[in-house]
């Protein structure tokens, strides 16, 4: 078995090298196939079962064989060493087994090994293919759904509606009977449809654009000539300028007027503003002018840089020319204070025309510094007037528009801001800057819009309209009532001052036919005088005989009985009546303070005076007192009892109808005079 | 002598009106509430206003506490004698009288309870009452004015029972002799008489400028004030102040007061009296000048004591006159404030 194995051994040695050497081997290596012993193709040919029983059966065998040798050995002996001999031969051959059967073994582990390999390299192979295949199916679809989700342009498109479609497109593009059926063919004919209206819409916008061009060059053109046409308006106007003054349509003044009210303080636009709407809208006799110099009002405004540069300039001459000369420290304060008080270049002339022809002339102002506006006032009449004595102060500028209303004296600045301005310049009060600026009356600053007010002064007073326009009407009324009133009593004093009380025919029925008293003086008296008179003191202590007031000194008489009344004249006449204090001086000294009638005639003149006013506007007031306290003292002298201790005939024998001579606790003369019946009874 | 000037204050013309409404007032009459807290005063313009007394003598009394407490129009013409009984305020000028409710009266709007007009026998002219008197015995009022009449008039009733006719001329003034019960009368005419109530009839005639100690010719001679303590009547007017003993007729006392006297009564052992001039003047009953008080109006025509036992703290005498105050005297010896209209 052993020349066996090697035979095998040394063939299978061969072959493994020369096979790969030659080719010819090849064919060699079939030819000696029968020759050689192939232990692979043994492999094959022997089934593995057998073999593993053959290797259990080998081993088993070596090792009866071993402990046979081993008991042997263990006994020794002669024929041992034959038998251990015999038993090694058999072990080696066991052994060769073992060894062929190991290489049977390996020779089957190889041939496995290979099969595994070439399967799993299919495998693999196949493997690949799929994956490749996955690949690609993949990508297909991926592929797909692209395309799938493509847009066409086309879909962005607006299309019109089918119905529409059909409607409006031509058949040769709508081809209906197509369409309809075929969705891709439908859309076609749709887009067909949409360019054809675009090329046809953007042709007509062509044409559009180029027709604007051409009516924009025509409106240029246009332009032009209108433009040219302004100066020859302008012509036409002065031209008109005579025409507008013959008939009384002083278009070109008003315009002139407005351009000139562009400069006014705002107080005094204000005014200006509401004084014409006043004008035009209620009342037909007030005029409205401006006054003044528009460039120097301009001239106000310059920019600071340019007055600072020029005020640097010419302080520099000033010091070079009059380095020695400074301005005293008085002549620096009367130009601080002239600065303080001066006036706006522009003012506002308002005329109000009453209805006797006579007028009331006033003149606005504003204090730029001072934010006040001030007015002086002149009365003109249509006939030239003589002033009688008493009358002196009535219509004076000064005193003409005192207190219009209650307490607005005008003497005060009515900006309680300004106290601080005066204190700097040492400005004591307004009043004696009054003549020549003006006086600031509180209705006009409030026709000037300006409002300042008592509780919470403000930083800056600015023009108000509404203010203006609220108080307009019944200022400008109140003024004519005041000039009318005035000049009323200018008429009367005149006749006054001659001892004629001059009653009115529709107010002779308050006053019986026969007047024997007469008023013999009429003067005016200064207001300190008043107040030293003993029987006044009445009305000076209620308050009542202020320094605004107009006093008056009128004496009646009859016989020996001389009746000194005085008058205390309130700038409000006539609403506010005139008040009378009475002393009579007939057989000894009478006032209210020791007779009661007296007092009692005092009643009738002041407190009874709603009966006197005669018609409105009640300018007879005063004349009616006058000619009632006549009529007063008639009865009075007249009605006095006789003393039968003297001797003689009254002085005054009763010629008045009375009921009753005396009545009441007091002892009331009658004073009050019924009409028509004429007689006199008590009230 | 620098007299302090007020400060003229802005007068529009319903200021300026009102102020010499209250320059030309007179207060005519006074009446003291029952309760002894309030006085009421009526002035010329037929106005009555109601001053609360308790309230201006207090010790917290500000310058409203001087002012009426309510004022009403209660008559047409002047209000020249008011009187209260224990409920009523009966106040009387141009020719009626009209009763108002003292607990109603501080409320506004007031109305009188009743009003009565006296028979008189002229129509031409409404004659004024000057002067009221209650007689409490009768529970009647005697009115007397300018018909020359004595009218008595039943309070519960409102009837006029009696005209007692006798005075020449308008009568001034009347005061009641408890005792007998007689009116006395004193009018222009110069003579007080004097009725007896239950004969109706005219009892005793007293022609006071026919006596030369009092007779003051270049006064007149009318009577403008009488008090009588029931022996003794004092009168003054036109002639002198002079107390009278009634029972003899004969003048005992002239009080030396040059001007006319309008109003006098007896008060403890004391005649007071005003009249023309400032001055409450206060007389002995022997003929001497105990005080002269003046007081703030230029004449006075009433006098008034509060004398109600229910209200002790507000017993004053109170003076007005010719103007539109009323003069507060706590104690006779000098004037305390003045209530104003």
């Amino acid at each position: 078995m052993s020349s066996e194995s090697s035979k095998k051994r040394k063939p299978k040695v061969i072959r493994s090298d020369g096979a790969p050497a030659e080719g010819k081997r090849n064919r060699s290596d079939t030819e000696q196939e029968g020759k050689y012993y192939s232990e692979e193709a043994e492999v094959d040919l022997r089934d593995p079962g057998r073999d593993y029983e053959l290797y259990k059966y080998t081993c088993q065998e070596l090792q009866r064989l071993m402990a046979e040798i081993q008991d042997l050995k263990s006994r020794g002996g002669k024929d041992v060493a034959v038998e251990i001999e015999d038993r090694k031969i058999q072990s080696c051959v066991h052994f060769m087994t073992l060894k062929k059967l190991n290489r049977l073994a390996h020779i089957r582990l190889k041939k496995g090994r290979d099969q595994t390999h070439e399967a799993k390299q299919k495998v693999d192979a196949y493997h690949l293919q799929l994956q490749n295949l996955l690949y690609e199916v993949m990508h297909l679809q991926k592929e797909i759904t692209k395309c799938l989700e493509f847009k066409s342009k086309h879909e962005e498109i607006d299309l019109v509606s089918l119905e529409e479609f059909y409607k409006e497109a031509p058949p040769e593009i709508s081809k209906a009977e197509i369409t309809m059926g075929d969705p891709h063919q439908q859309t076609l004919a749709r887009l067909d449809w949409e360019l054809e209206q675009r090329k046809r819409l953007a042709e007509k916008y062509r044409e559009c654009l180029s027709n604007k061009e051409k009516i924009l060059k025509e409106i240029e053109v246009k332009k032009e000539y209108l433009s040219s046409l302004q100066p020859r308006l302008n012509s036409i106007m002065q031209a008109s300028l005579p025409v507008q003054e013959y008939l009384f349509m002083p278009f070109d003044q008003a315009h002139k007027q407005y351009e000139t009210a562009r400069h006014l303080p705002p107080p005094l636009y204000v005014l200006f503003v509401q004084a014409t709407a006043y004008g035009q809208a209620c009342d037909k006799t007030l005029s409205v002018a401006i006054e003044g110099s528009v460039d120097e009002a301009k001239a106000l405004f310059k920019p600071p840089e340019d007055s600072q540069d020029d005020e640097s300039d010419s302080d520099a001459e000033e010091e070079q020319t009059t380095k020695r000369r400074r301005p005293t420290l008085g002549v620096q304060l009367d130009d601080k204070r002239k600065e303080m008080l001066k006036r706006h270049p522009l003012s506002v002339m308002l005329d109000l025309k009453c209805k006797d022809d006579s007028v009331l002339h006033l003149t606005f102002y504003y204090l730029m510094n001072l934010n006040i506006m001030t007015v002086k006032a002149k009365v003109t009449t249509a006939t030239e007037l003589i002033t009688p004595i008493s009358a002196g102060d009535l219509l004076s500028p000064d005193s003409v528009l005192s207190c219009l209303y209650p307490g607005d004296h005008g003497k005060k600045t009515p900006n309680p801001a300004n106290q601080y301005q005066f204190d700097k310049v040492g400005i004591l009060t307004l009043r004696d800057y009054v003549l020549d600026l003006g006086h600031p009356y509180l209705w006009v600053q409030k026709l000037g819009g300006l409002h300042f007010p008592k509780e919470q002064p403000q930083h800056t007073v600015i023009a108000d309209h509404s203010l203006s326009a609220s108080h307009m009407e019944t200022t400008m009324k109140l003024l004519k009532t005041r000039v009318q009133s005035r000049l009323a009593l200018h008429k009367q004093f005149a006749s006054l001052e001659h001892g004629i009380v001059p009653v009115t025919s529709d107010c002779q029925y308050l006053f019986p036919a026969k007047v024997v008293s007469r008023l013999v003086k009429w003067v005016t008296i200064p207001h300190e005088d008043y107040m030293e008179l003993h029987f006044t003191k009445d009305i000076v202590e209620a308050g009542l005989a202020g320094d605004t007031n107009l006093y008056y000194m009128a004496l009646v008489e009859r016989g020996t009985a001389k009746l000194q009344a005085a008058v205390v004249l309130n700038p409000g006449y006539s609403s506010i009546p005139p008040i009378f204090q009475l002393c009579l001086n007939w057989k000894g000294e009478k006032t209210n303070s020791n007779d009661d009638n007296i007092r009692a005639m005092e009643s009738e003149v002041n407190v009874c005076y709603k009966e006197l006013c005669g018609p409105q506007p009640s300018h007879q007031l005063l004349t009616n007192q006058l000619q009632r306290l006549c009529v007063l003292l008639d009865v009075y002298l007249e009605t006095e009892s006789h003393d039968d201790s003297v001797e003689g005939p009254k002085e005054f024998p009763q010629e008045k109808m009375c009921l009753r001579l005396f009545r009441g606790p007091s002892r009331m003369k009658p004073f009050k005079y019924n009409h028509p019946q004429g007689f006199f009874s008590h009230r | 002598m620098e007299r302090a000037v007020p400060q003229a204050v802005p007068l529009g013309q319903v200021e300026v009106f009102q102020a010499l409404q209250r320059l030309h007032m007179t207060i005519f009459s006074q009446s003291v509430s029952p309760c002894g807290k309030f006085l009421a005063a009526g002035n010329n313009y037929g106005q009555i206003a109601i001053f609360s007394l308790s309230a201006a003598l207090s010790s917290e009394a500000k310058e409203e506490s001087k002012k009426p407490v309510v004022t009403f129009q209660a008559h047409d013409g002047p209000v020249y004698s008011m009187v209260s009984t224990d409920r009523q305020l009966l106040s009387a000028g141009d020719g009626e009288v009209k009763s108002w409710l003292w607990v109603e009266i501080l409320k506004k709007g007031c109305k009188e309870l009743w009003r009565r007009q006296p028979p008189y026998r002229t129509s031409l002219e409404v004659p004024e009452i000057n002067a009221l008197l209650l007689v409490p015995k009768e529970n009647s009022l005697i009115l007397a004015g300018g018909d020359c009449q004595l009218h008595t008039m039943d309070l519960e009733t409102g009837a006029f029972t009696r005209a007692l006719r006798g005075h020449t001329d308008y009568i001034h003034c009347l005061a009641l002799r408890e005792r007998s019960p007689e009116v006395l009368s004193g009018g222009e005419d110069g003579a007080v008489r004097l009725w007896d109530l239950r004969t109706a009839k005219e009892v005793q005639t007293i022609e006071v400028y026919k006596h030369e100690e009092c007779s003051r010719p270049h006064n007149g001679r009318w009577i403008g004030c009488l008090a009588t303590d029931s022996d003794w009547m004092v009168c003054g007017g036109g002639p002198a102040l002079t107390l009278w003993h009634l029972r003899s007729s004969t003048p005992t006392t002239i009080f030396p007061m040059r001007a006319p006297q309008k109003h006098v009564t007896f008060y403890q052992d004391l005649i007071l009296s005003a009249g023309q001039g400032r001055c409450v003047n206060q007389w002995q009953l022997s003929g001497e000048l105990k005080a002269q008080v003046p007081g703030s109006s230029p004449g006075l025509l009433s006098l008034s004591l509060n004398q109600q036992p229910a209200a002790p703290e507000c017993k004053v005498l109170t003076a007005a006159g010719n103007s539109c105050r009323v003069d507060v005297f706590t104690n006779l010896g000098y004037r305390a404030f003045s209530l104003s209209f």
